[in-house]
């Protein structure tokens, strides 16, 4: 077996994360690949379910999704949710002193009851539930040889607490391993289970991956305000950023969130702010500012279920119009929409690097199913990437300087508070070249186009959107963000069963890289626009965008709006249902589609 | 360096304000006194909200942050705090620092960033031609309650004491040598320094007109200890009149020294000649 699927699930505040977490990180320095899902609650403790799914392959997997094969299940009621998820001849583990006798079975798996409590109370503390179980997972997948490794981590996990701590985590992963050894009487054959090691790679979560571009990319501020499921680029950035000399700082609120890191732009420092839906709508006054009295800045929205609180802790992309379009006025602005974390990585580089250089906010349009997940990627050349740094003026006593000059690439060199002779005045008011605040229509007209000229000028460097599929394609499909893992996979088993399928992720979805759109649509008989919101939010720009541009190809829409990634099988299912359907010629397709 | 006069603070823009405005005399006052610290032009700058006040950045010609309604606070903390080596200046008005930006003054006061923050209080939104503000009197009308106005009003320099502001001081734009003293004593003093300033407005404000305030207006007695927090306090509420002068004065350490200790604790965990590749070490 090449593939494998985990999932570990209970109630919260049961050490499901936790488990998970060591596991992943485990089979990642083992040299394996691992891609994971994380789904929990918004309460601590309570009755809210959290599940970890991990997937662990020899070869360089997109989702977490799918058929799992072995189950650990810490309480009863996520029992009967997985048991119809499980592989056939896969494995249910749980435990036996919470649940007497299970009230649904099936034939085709093997289920062993555990007396998990009984061990984990014999070590000291029920608590450890967690870690016996992993023991006993990791003792089943004996020839993926994890045992040393996930020792190893959990020292390194709880390197800053008590030695009590690490020592109470290693008994009750070894109590684990010698259960499987000694008293599980094995029915499975995932003993068997081999893959071979692909070498050195990083494991991180999209989060971790945003904050360490920002360090990597020179940011030395960041100011945020905690929310689900952003805080953990806040969290990480706090104990990085100060060995560096940079500052962390927690606020009152979003509002003054971003606002901090607009002072802190102002002085010259390279400074972000992270957030999702709820703090997005509170910075949008401030971004319009940063807009307007044009100072770099780069903010994250890590998405969740919307409006208003919404589903806190679950997935959805609808924050892409307030992205783009959610602050009052004409506002140029710069929108990314990272893949994968890999992708998370670079394009929060990408991000503080536009930022700088045309000296507007950019937007890092992640998600709930992308920050909090944890996944390898290849080795990063963190000393090697390319960084760019605002522009500075040359200063010269008695030189007049005006900081608005409008230049034909519309960027103006900026000076940082203490540059000497450099001194003037940022307003969000309409101002001057020579920033004089003026109601002048002349004024306006100018300055406005003079902002919008730089994303013009920036338009030539955008990293190029991502292709993948076949070229010949009849099908395209167009997406953004975390879904490109379950829509490659789809691809990959549309081309199985003789179905030709590509697809197009621009990345930077504002301005919009109409050119790259109108490019892939030309050979496509049907578009398929797959996002997770109700509205169609990226269909309908690209439709008002890209108009006229290719009369005859259908543009159909695939949504999803239940909190939900997407998987593979779902969005194979509706490549098979527009094949078809073109196949018959059939008058296309849905009743929701727009002709081009 | 540049031997600094009030004048070589004058902006290129001339002030917007109405003629016998009090803010006149606080833009003169602060001139004097960052001219008496000799504050250079490059490594000092002002940051406003939105109101009449606000303009203030424009009039001068420091670096200057004219933002957005309430948030002159948040900008200014967060420039200090990248940049503690220059001088940070807030200025507003009452409805832009009470009202809509009221939230960032109760955590300025906690935080104890080592700016000033000049409030230039008319008691009135006059930019907007006269609405009530937070510290509007009760009965007040204006064309938005022509009645009259329901809320009682707010003590600012009240709440900068029960906040833990370090510095906090009561001017009035009618007595310029006071005014100078108080932002000077501001200006000097380490941590967030709250400075009110009772600046009437000719235009929309017939309540509270120069010549009422200057009524009302009483110096703290000479025995006043500035330490004392809860009788100063007590001088903050009095019925019987305005107290001005420097209510309570503490030193305690900045929220820029308290982030430098914090610098210092994770350098001595990562140890000196950390780098990005020893960062990476936690992900392989």
């Amino acid at each position: 077996m090449k593939d494998l699927r985990i999932k570990i699930s209970g109630t919260s505040g049961q050490g499901i994360i936790s488990a998970g977490d060591i596991l992943s990180y485990a089979t990642a320095r083992k040299g394996y690949y691992v891609t994971t899902y994380r789904a929990f609650p918004s309460e601590i403790r309570g009755d809210g379910k959290c599940y970890y799914t991990l997937r662990i392959s020899e070869h360089k997997a997109l989702t977490a999704t799918g058929d799992t094969d072995i189950l650990v299940c810490l309480d009863e009621d996520t029992i009967y949710e997985g048991l119809k998820t499980i592989a056939p001849n896969g494995i249910l583990i749980y435990d036996e002193n919470i649940v007497s006798e299970l009230k649904e079975k099936r034939d085709d798996i093997v289920i062993y009851p555990i007396p998990l409590g009984t061990i984990a109370k014999q070590l000291g503390s029920e608590r450890s539930r967690n870690m016996v179980a992993l023991g006993i997972v990791v003792g089943i997948l004996k020839n993926l040889h994890l045992e040393e490794q996930i020792l190893k981590d959990i020292e390194l996990r709880y390197k800053l607490k008590p030695q009590a701590v690490i020592d109470s985590n290693k008994q009750a992963l070894n109590a684990g391993f010698e259960y499987e050894e000694k008293e599980l009487e094995r029915k499975d054959n995932y003993d068997k289970v081999q893959m071979a090691s692909t070498g050195a790679k990083l494991i991180m979560s999209g989060n971790e991956a945003i904050g360490l571009a920002a360090l990597t990319a020179g940011c030395r501020f960041f100011a945020g305000y905690p929310i689900t499921p952003a805080t953990e680029i806040m969290e990480w950035l706090a104990k990085e950023l100060p060995k560096f000399g940079g500052k962390m700082v927690q606020c009152e609120d979003e509002i003054a969130a971003i606002n901090y890191a607009l002072g802190a732009s102002y002085a010259g420092v390279k400074s972000m702010t992270a957030t999702s839906g709820p703090g997005f709508s509170l910075m949008q006054e401030a971004l319009g500012l940063a807009s307007m009295a044009e100072l770099p800045v780069v903010i994250a929205d890590v998405q969740r279920c919307g409006p208003s609180t919404g589903v806190p802790t679950k997935t959805e992309q609808s924050d892409l119009f307030a992205a783009m379009y959610g602050t009052h006025g004409d506002c140029p602005k710069i929108v990314l929409a990272p893949m994968n974390v890999a992708d998370c990585f670079y394009q929060t580089v990408n991000a503080f690097n536009f930022a700088e250089q045309y000296q507007v906010p950019v937007i890092v349009l992640s998600d709930a199913s992308l920050g909090p997940r944890r996944e390898c990627v290849d080795l990063i050349d963190i000393e090697n990437l390319k960084i760019i740094n605002r522009q500075k003026p040359e200063l010269k006593e008695g030189d007049v300087y005006n900081r608005y000059e409008d230049t034909p690439s519309g960027i103006s060199p900026i000076a940082s508070v203490g540059d000497k002779y450099g001194e003037h005045v940022i307003t969000g008011l309409e101002h001057t070249e020579a920033n004089a605040p003026t109601p002048a229509p002349e004024v306006h007209k100018q300055m406005t186009e003079k902002r919008f000229r730089k994303l013009e000028t920036a338009a030539g460097q955008f990293s190029k959107a991502k292709t993948y599929g076949d070229e010949e394609a009849s099908i395209g499909i167009i997406s953004w963000g975390s879904t490109s893992g379950p829509v490659f996979e789809a691809i990959d088993k549309a081309k199985e069963k003789g179905i030709k399928v590509q697809a197009l992720y621009p990345r930077t979805l504002y301005p919009l890289p109409t050119d790259w759109i109108k490019g892939f649509v030309k050979n496509k008989d049907v578009v398929i626009v797959i996002e997770a919101n109700y509205n169609a939010q990226f269909k309908s720009t690209i439709v008002e965008r890209c108009a006229h541009i290719n009369k005859g190809t259908d543009v159909l829409e695939f949504l999803k709006y239940d909190g939900t990634p997407f998987t593979p099988e779902e969005i194979f299912e509706e490549i098979e249902r527009v094949d078809s359907l073109q196949k018959q010629k059939s008058a296309l397709l849905t009743n929701k589609h727009t002709r081009f | 360096m540049k031997i600094m006069e009030p004048n070589d603070y004058k902006g290129k823009v001339k002030p917007s304000w109405c003629p016998g405005c009090g803010n006149h005399a606080v833009l003169m006052a602060l001139k004097k006194a960052m001219a008496e610290l000799n504050y250079q032009t490059h490594d000092t700058a002002i940051v406003s909200g939105i109101g009449c006040s606000s303009r203030f950045p424009f009039f001068m010609s420091t670096y200057g942050f004219h933002t957005i309604h309430g948030r002159a606070l948040p900008v200014a903390i967060g420039l200090k705090q990248a940049k503690p080596e220059v001088n940070v200046i807030a200025v507003g008005g009452d409805g832009d620092g009470l009202s809509i930006g009221g939230n960032h003054f109760i955590h300025a006061g906690r935080k104890n960033p080592n700016i000033t923050y000049i409030m230039m209080d008319n008691e009135i939104y006059a930019l907007t031609k006269g609405q009530c503000s937070p510290t509007s009197r009760i009965g007040t009308t204006t064309k938005c309650n022509p009645y009259a106005w329901t809320a009682d009003r707010i003590n600012p320099v009240l709440m900068a004491l029960s906040f833990n502001a370090s510095y906090v001081a009561r001017g009035y734009s009618g007595d310029i040598k006071q005014l100078e003293k108080l932002i000077l004593g501001g200006l000097e003093h380490k941590g967030f320094a709250f400075i009110h300033i009772v600046s009437p407005c000719v235009q929309y404000n017939k309540v509270s007109s120069f010549e009422k305030i200057k009524e009302l207006v009483r110096d703290l007695p000479d025995d006043h200890d500035v330490e004392d927090r809860v009788n100063a306090m007590k001088y903050a509420f009095a019925p019987e009149g305005l107290y001005t002068g420097v209510f309570y004065k503490t030193e305690r350490p900045t929220y820029e020294e308290r982030y430098q200790e914090v610098i210092s604790k994770a350098k001595e965990i990562a140890g000196n000649n950390y780098t990005v590749k020893d960062v990476m070490k936690q992900f392989q």
